[in-house]
């Protein structure tokens, strides 16, 4: 038929119209829309209806028309019956996967039951190690949060540059609290205490007013009713506002007001202090216990309010005693006041009393001191090198425990995907079969995460277990009271999400290698497994090995330092020497009968009243020196002055380097001065015997006494000097070597005699020097433990992996023993591979460990040498570990019967 | 408790089915109630009505042919089960019962009333 374009007949007309709405197509993206959201079973009848119902229209009203009713039609399908489910509309059949994916994994589980014993216990040893150090970080990061206005409270810190040397200090002078309130009005509130001993705080004996009987107290302090005011410290009786207002009032712990006053209302009750019976105190309130958390933990809290300690103390810009606290108003910032107050505090009064007392470089000091303010819940982390007297702990160890509990995990869950991966031939068929039944590798990806989720979810639930059991013996090594918070809601839902992230992250590499095997070679049987991924496996395992000799390295140089302190020659005499504490309670007069008493025991070498004594804990000063004359010009000298009495240098075994030791028989020793060599050096004394040095008056040195550590190893020797005096608090005394326990026996019972009233308490010199370095041997324990740990988990891992490889290999082992290979070619073919690795180890483990380990001996100006003979033992050590751990397996192997492995053929 | 669970579009649907007997699919059934009823009835609400009755087991459901308007794509023919006439006939005698429970006086009262 000729077609005319101009037009033609009607019917011709029609069969064009017709064809064209065949053509046009229905708005796109309406289609697309709906293709997008159908479910697919009803996607091609629907369209279809769709479209046909669309050409109609166009045909009836139009194109336009034809569209609109098209979207509508589009719009109103999108409805509950057509839309597709949004997983996917296999919906219905995931539920019974995922059943079979478990199911299949415990059978595995079950079936291979040394492997998974390794594969969950290595697991949940790891994950019991990271539980408790997470409780110990989570511990140290929540001290000082229980304030109500925490956020306001900060601690003001006075920092002395000394020369690069930064010298933090907490104390302050009595009126600068109030100073600082009255200039400036950003501060709402100052509070200060005093625990400093020399005021009689820190330790006292108490007792009720209405009883005999002292008891020995040791967290004492004096406090402001206004620190109170700072901290809102819970209170259980009292007005906590009023508490500490009037003078001689004191507040006491919920335990110790049972301790004293047991069932009963302490409030206004009254308590006698060492022995002042002129001024007891009364009961002003009652607090709860401070918690564990608190960086102040006192037991009494003595009212500063109406206290000087002498006269005009409370005014005086002299010295330093008072630890000072502040609250600002909401939203001041406290840097902004930092600079302001550093300016204000030693321009207003610091430099006009240097310049009263008579010191002409005031300015110059003054340039390298400012003031800091420390928010309140940042000083348990962050006081490394604050002189305040407080436990700390530090911000270094919340780090490195946390990176120990990081790799302890890493190792685990490296342990997990070596041994996956290891004994994927047993799987390998398994996945074939799988993909040729027309499994995807989606699914088999899921399958095998699922099982690392169940042997995941168990691991946790066993570390679990295991934490809570060994949660007693942490707590002793980090010595802490630290609970499984079981109780809060988080812990159980936190512990499974957790289990979960880690299942996926140890299963993420065995699932894709696992679902990565070709199904024709697998089936076939000639895939090489195992030694495809073997350079990873040996890679992990090095990275194990690494681990654990830095471990067991970093445990054998704590050990050594630890030893090292222990057997230094310190410049005095710490054995069976033992000294009496409190012993001022018996009077100036009778304690000298009670020494000479105590030198008529036989086994008694000398006695000597003082408090000074070389290990920490007992009594300190500090004073400036000067040679004499010399105080207005020249930079003063710090250093410890400490009143002893003529036996002293004899009882601690100190030897004189010059001179001569103080003489009962020179009366004019009561104007003689002993100094050390640290003292005669830094004021720049030659000749020191015979020169004359001043503090407060003028001295004679009669003798220098060789450098004795008197602090910690941590200090280099300061400077010190000696004077004749009494400090009558604690006694000691130096026996002759034989038999302690009789000596103690007698020495108690004569003290008996003295003072019926009071229980002796006596001490260890040795002992309290140990104990100085308490921090170091929970170091030691807790290193030991965790390369214990690093260890185990690394051997679980090493002693499956070797299984796995005479498994692979249990036919060449048949063929070489037939050939006439010998038990010992054997176990040399099968160790050797492992040997290379932890020799590998070693050496990637050595500079590390000694880098390590020397930035934490910085922190001892005393040191142990790092020799090489402790690197040498560590890789020695950990070379019979592995040596033993990999010939069980391999001497098995070689000690087999080669019929039952080549049987089969 | 109800037997079998019919609504009256899903009843009108059913009916329509059967009307169009071989020839039930999507476009015919929605023109046949269109015409007879002489109501509007959405692509959507026929769909949803004819997958309900589907899942309930009273229609099933045969691919078709398919041809060039529909471009390409098959129709989707469907057929009452017996299941389906079945609920058919319950919904129909209860019909009845309640006409003939209706006392003849109601009937002509409302009428005499218009």
């Amino acid at each position: 038929m000729e077609l005319n374009p101009e037009g033609g007949t009607e019917l011709e007309i029609c069969f064009d119209l017709m064809d064209k709405s065949k053509n046009t197509k229905p708005p796109q993206a309406f289609l697309r829309f709906f293709r997008w959201y159908c479910h697919p079973k009803l996607r091609n009848s629907i369209e279809g209806d769709l479209t046909e119902l669309y050409h109609e229209r166009i045909l009836e009203s139009g194109k336009k028309k034809a569209d609109l009713r098209f979207a509508i039609d589009v719009l109103l399908l999108f409805r509950r019956g057509i839309i597709k489910p949004t997983e996917g509309y296999h919906s219905l059949n995931t539920y019974a996967m995922f059943k079979s994916y478990f199911k299949i994994g415990w059978r595995n589980l079950i079936k291979q039951k040394m492997f998974s014993a390794i594969k969950i216990g290595g697991f949940s040893l790891g994950i019991a190690a990271c539980i408790l150090i997470g409780l110990f970080i989570w511990d140290e990061l929540s001290y000082d949060k229980y304030y109500p206005d925490a956020n306001r409270i900060y601690r003001v810190l006075g920092v002395y540059n000394d020369n690069g040397q930064l010298q933090k200090g907490v104390h302050f002078q009595p009126p600068f609290a109030k100073a600082m309130l009255e200039d400036y009005a950003e501060i709402e509130k100052v509070g200060r205490y005093n625990n400093v001993e020399l005021f009689g705080a820190a330790n006292a004996e108490i007792r009720r007013a209405d009883q005999d009987e002292n008891l020995y107290e040791e967290s004492i302090t004096y406090f402001d009713q206004d620190l109170l005011d700072i901290f809102k410290l819970p209170f259980v009786y009292g007005n906590p506002s009023l508490a500490l207002s009037k003078a001689n009032s004191l507040v006491m712990t919920r335990s110790k007001a049972e301790k004293y006053f047991p069932h009963e209302n302490p409030l206004g009750k009254m308590l006698i202090i060492n022995d002042d019976k002129e001024h007891p105190y009364s009961v002003g309130g009652v607090i709860e216990d401070f918690p564990a958390t608190s960086h102040l933990r006192f037991d009494f809290l003595l009212t500063l309010t109406g206290k000087e300690f002498w006269q005009g103390e409370q005014t005086s810009w002299c010295c330093s005693n008072y630890p000072t606290y502040v609250m600002l108003k909401p939203g001041v910032d406290y840097k902004e006041l930092e600079r302001k107050m550093t300016k204000g505090v030693l321009e207003k009064y610091i430099i006009p009393m240097m310049l009263k007392e008579g010191r002409t470089d005031a300015y110059e000091m003054v340039k390298k001191a400012h003031l800091e303010l420390q928010p309140v819940n940042e000083i348990h982390l962050y006081s490394d090198g604050v002189q305040d007297g407080l436990a700390h702990g530090d911000i270094k160890f919340v780090w490195l425990f946390a990176s120990v509990a990081g790799f302890i995990l890493i190792i685990a869950c490296i342990n997990f995907i070596n041994l996956s991966t290891a004994k994927s031939a047993n799987r390998a068929r398994e996945v074939g079969l799988r993909k040729v039944v027309g499994s995807l590798r989606s699914n088999l990806v899921n399958q095998f995460l699922a099982e690392s989720l169940l042997y995941s979810v168990l691991s946790f639930v066993i570390g679990l277990m295991l934490a809570s059991l060994l949660l007693p013996y942490f707590n002793i090594l980090a010595s802490k009271s630290l609970v499984l918070p079981l109780g809060y809601w988080w812990f159980v839902p936190g512990i499974f999400g957790a289990s979960l992230i880690v299942g996926f992250f140890a299963g993420i590499y065995p699932s894709f290698y696992l679902s990565s095997f070709r199904p024709i070679q697998v089936l076939k049987g000639n895939l090489s497994l195992g030694s495809k991924s073997s350079s990873l496996r040996s890679a992990l395992v090095v990275f194990q090995f690494t681990i654990s000799i830095i471990l067991i390295v970093g445990t054998f140089i704590i050990y050594r330092q630890m030893g090292y302190i222990i057997n230094r020659k310190l410049g005095f005499e710490k054995d069976h020497v033992i000294y009496l504490e409190g012993t001022h309670m018996l009077g100036d007069k009778k304690i000298k009968t009670f020494k000479e008493e105590l030198l008529k025991l036989s086994m008694v070498k000398s006695v000597s009243i003082g408090d000074y004594l070389p290990v920490q804990g007992t009594k300190r000063n500090g004073n400036q020196f000067f040679v004499e004359g010399k105080s207005k010009v020249e930079k003063p000298t710090s250093g410890q002055f400490w009143r002893v009495d003529h036996d002293y240098i004899k009882t601690m075994g100190m030897k004189m380097a010059s001179g001569r030791d103080f003489d009962v028989k020179m009366a004019s020793d009561s104007d003689a001065v002993v100094i050390n060599q640290e003292m005669a050096r830094k004021l720049g004394l030659k000749e020191a015997v015979g020169a004359r040095i001043e503090n407060y008056r003028g001295w004679n040195v009669i003798g220098v006494v060789e450098d004795f550590n008197f602090e910690s190893l941590k200090q280099n020797i300061g400077p010190m000097a000696m004077v004749l005096g009494i400090s009558p608090t604690i006694i000691s005394i130096k026996l002759s070597a034989a038999n302690t326990q009789h000596a103690i026996a007698s020495i108690t019972g004569l003290w008996k005699e003295f003072a019926p009233n009071q229980p002796v308490r006596f001490s260890f010199l040795d002992q309290s020097y140990a104990r100085m370095y308490d921090d170091v041997q929970r170091m030691g324990k807790i290193f030991t433990s965790f390369a214990l740990f690093a260890i185990i988990v690394a051997c679980l891992g090493l002693f499956a992996l070797s299984a796995f490889m005479v498994e692979q290999r249990a036919r060449e082992i048949g063929i070489r023993i037939v050939l006439g290979a010998s038990l010992k070619n054997i176990v040399r073919l099968l160790t050797q591979n492992f040997l290379k690795l932890v020799i590998i180890s070693f050496l990637l483990a050595a500079p590390t460990a000694w880098y390590v380990m020397s930035i934490w001996l910085q922190d001892f100006v005393y040191r142990a040498d790092v020799t090489w003979d402790i690197f040498a033992l560590a890789g020695v050590l950990s070379m019979m570990i592995a040596l033993g751990t990999v010939s069980y397996q391999a001497i098995r192997a070689a000690l087999a019967s080669p019929v039952t492995s080549l049987r089969s053929e | 408790m109800k037997k079998y669970q019919l609504g009256e579009f899903e009843e009108v649907v059913m009916l329509t089915v059967g009307v169009l007997y071989d020839n039930a699919y999507g476009v015919s059934i929605k023109k046949e109630i269109e015409e007879r009823l002489s109501r509007n009835v959405s692509v959507g609400a026929l769909q949803t009505a004819l997958r309900r009755l589907e899942d309930k087991g009273y229609l099933k459901s045969r691919d078709g042919e398919a041809t060039e308007e529909r471009a390409g794509r098959p129709k989707k023919y469907f057929q009452i089960t017996a299941l389906g006439k079945r609920a058919m006939e319950y919904t129909k005698t209860t019909r009845e019962e309640l006409w003939n429970s209706i006392p003849k006086v109601a009937l002509n009262l409302k009428f005499a009333s218009i």
